[in-house]
């Protein structure tokens, strides 16, 4: 009500709103209208809107994954398109495992009582205080050296007869190695978030379930996970960003199968040629974290327990 | 319709023993209130009930069986919470069937239980709604008919009214009371509202300090409270306790500042075995009666002090020789502020108390 009674606000107000989404709206624009057009036509510097869209572009960047040869190359010189599903896997997977094992964890450490719990509870956090760049050459170390499975017997024989390869089953050049890591930096930040969403679901309610004849994991799935799920989502836009655009671990542990978008990049920044390629790339990068932000943040939503109990 | 016992159960926090030992027998279809004041354990007696918090001591049996160490969802118990406890995220229908869909009964007859219910308590249309668009009184239904939606055995209520207001709370009370009466059922009732105690019970259990200091219907424990606690904490306004010397002056008075009253016989045979003393004066104030030619040694002579109108009953708080003391009249009676008037104590209506140990002599 009391905002129907405000007056109308001023047109700056207006105006300052509009350039506000020009400012956030126009580079991923811009990006997009130049992905859609022929270099000669982004360097003419007509930059205008008036052009004849292709998808040459895209044709190009993913040329390793299409299942026709685009008539323009005469040879697939980038793996963009296998970097690009080696990166929606990596980022998807450690996403998914942070939040099962978070959640779990959180709850655990809010709700149950045993020894240590508060020393525990607290460095989980401080793991967070370890640079990743600390944790280069260990991890890189462990996982070429350490985490391998030596391909004479075994598991390591079984999985050289039907993969093949030359040396030891290292986890170093695995999805499961990078996935791996990337959990393991996401999860104390996890915990933390998920454990003051945790906190503000009344304990009665889990009590009613118990009387209600719940098990531990149905008052779990059925209670507590749905009060949380705003908590989730942001914890998930959170641990798929870091996902996707980490460099500096996926450098040392990825291989040339396992390659993310990142370190292509880097890799064969040369080795792009033309801009329309660029901005294609650049497309394709960004629109995997910004569907996935608007699908979670659509379930970021306040007053989840509204009505539970008497405030 | 099980019967429940309780049997010398404990409570300890660590090294804080909270229930020293409870024992308790539920009759079969028994509507049990525990009442007391906050802390003294009667919520904590529930939950253990419940299967909330664990046995520290002592065993809890129903229909000859033990319970003390079986999951919540074992124990066949249906619980209202007194913060309502309703899941947010599911609408009223849903919030009342869970248990009955966590047990995988067919969708029929869950929906003729959730209709039935929703029926009984008025809750029809808003079967649809989430619990964030009811007001506090249909909440409180809605968590009520959670509880009866399920054919469990005992139903437990850990003091259900106490977050409506003082009119809703009313109302509820009444539906309470009419529930009761068509649900058959053992019921156990926290609360520390003395008068839900008294209106609701079969059996009041009222408890202090851990420790249970009388049980019995609620005009037993009315008329024959066995220590100063329960007579001062049953009883709206409270009873007036009064410092007295006993003197045996041709029949024995209880004598104090400003009075001197006549004790009845049965109280006399029993005073006697005391042998004079001190000893603790209790008169409701239910039981003075305005009296302005009654016998000094049947009365006390008080002098006003406050009148509260509550209607056809006033209260007046009068000074007795230095001890408030309170008085409920007709508010008809002719009364002026600070005179000192005669009021005569009906001779049952007298109490007297040991006061070293509080209790009834």
């Amino acid at each position: 009500m009391a905002s129907a009674a405000r007056p109308r606000a001023n047109p700056a107000f207006y105006a300052l709103i509009a350039l506000l989404i020009f400012m956030s709206i126009g580079p991923v624009l811009l990006l997009l209208v130049n992905s859609l057009k022929l270099d000669v036509d982004i360097t003419s510097g007509a930059g205008g809107l008036l052009f004849m869209p292709t998808i040459r572009n895209y044709e190009t960047a993913l040329c390793d994954i299409l299942w026709y040869e685009p008539e323009h190359l005469r040879f697939c010189q980038i793996r963009f398109g296998g970097a690009f599903v080696n990166s929606i896997i990596i980022a998807l997977v450690s996403t998914a495992l942070t939040l099962v094992m978070g959640c779990m964890a959180a709850y655990a450490l809010v709700r149950f009582r045993f020894m240590g719990r508060d020393s525990l509870s607290l460095s989980t956090l401080a793991v967070r205080m370890i640079p990743p760049a600390v944790l280069l050459v260990p991890v890189f170390g462990l996982w070429n050296n350490a985490f391998c499975l030596d391909n004479d017997y075994g598991l390591g024989a079984w999985w050289r007869d039907t993969f093949g390869g030359r040396g030891d089953v290292c986890l170093a050049g695995t999805h499961g190695g990078i996935i791996l890591i990337y959990v393991a930096m996401n999860l104390p930040f996890v915990i933390w978030i998920l454990q003051s969403f945790i906190v503000q679901v009344p304990r009665s309610l889990e009590e009613a379930a118990r009387v209600d004849g719940a098990g531990p994991f149905q008052t779990f799935f059925i209670v507590v996970l749905p009060l949380i799920k705003p908590g989730l989502a942001a914890a998930s836009i959170f641990t798929f960003r870091i996902a996707w655009n980490e460099y500096l671990l996926a450098s040392a542990l990825a291989d040339r199968d396992t390659m993310t978008v990142p370190i292509l990049i880097v890799n064969n920044a040369s080795e792009f040629d033309g801009l329309g390629t660029i901005f294609a790339t650049g497309m394709l990068l960004a629109i995997p974290p910004i569907l996935f932000t608007l699908f979670a943040s659509r379930q970021i939503i306040t007053g989840m327990t509204a009505g539970a109990v008497k405030g | 319709m099980p019967s429940i016992q309780l049997q010398r159960l404990v409570k300890r926090y660590g090294g804080l023993e909270v229930l020293h030992g409870i024992d308790l027998d539920m009759a079969e279809n028994e509507f049990t209130v525990l009442v007391g004041p906050s802390g003294c354990g009667k919520s904590t007696t529930l939950r253990m009930l419940a299967g909330l918090e664990s046995v520290s001591d002592g065993d809890i049996v129903v229909d000859g069986r033990s319970i003390a160490h079986l999951d919540p969802k074992d124990r066949d118990i249906a619980m209202v919470f007194q913060d309502y406890a309703l899941y947010p995220h599911m609408n009223v229908a849903r919030n009342m069937s869970f248990s009955l869909r966590l047990k995988k009964r067919p969708r029929d007859e869950i929906d003729r239980k959730v209709r039935a219910t929703a029926e009984m308590l008025g809750l029809t249309p808003y079967l649809d709604r989430k619990p964030g668009e009811l007001s506090g009184g249909q909440r409180q239904r809605v968590a009520m008919g959670r509880a009866l939606c399920r054919d469990a055995g005992i139903f437990l209520f850990d003091e259900p009214l106490s977050n409506l207001d003082a009119k809703l709370r009313g109302q509820m009370r009444a539906e309470l009371a009419m529930m009761r009466q068509s649900v058959r059922k053992n019921m156990v009732y926290v609360t520390h509202d003395q008068i839900e105690a008294m209106t609701l019970a079969d059996r009041i259990v009222v408890m202090n300090g851990g420790h249970i200091q009388q049980q019995g219907t609620p005009s037993e424990l009315f008329r024959r409270p066995v220590n100063r606690f329960v007579a001062g904490f049953l009883g709206s306004p409270p009873m007036n306790f009064l410092e007295a010397e006993l003197v045996d002056d041709g029949g024995l008075h209880a004598r104090g500042a400003g009075f001197s009253l006549r004790l009845p016989e049965d109280i006399v045979t029993r005073a006697r075995k005391l042998g004079g003393g001190r000893a603790t004066l209790g008169i409701r104030p239910s039981d003075l009666e305005y009296a302005p030619e009654a016998a000094p040694d049947r009365a006390l002579d008080l002098r006003v002090i406050v009148s509260e109108y509550i209607g056809a009953q006033s209260v007046l708080i009068c000074d007795c020789g230095g001890t408030r003391v309170t008085v409920e009249i007709k508010s008809e009676t002719p009364i002026a502020l600070g005179e000192t008037l005669r009021f005569a104590a009906r001779p049952e209506g007298l109490h007297l108390f040991d006061p070293e140990t509080e209790r009834a002599i």
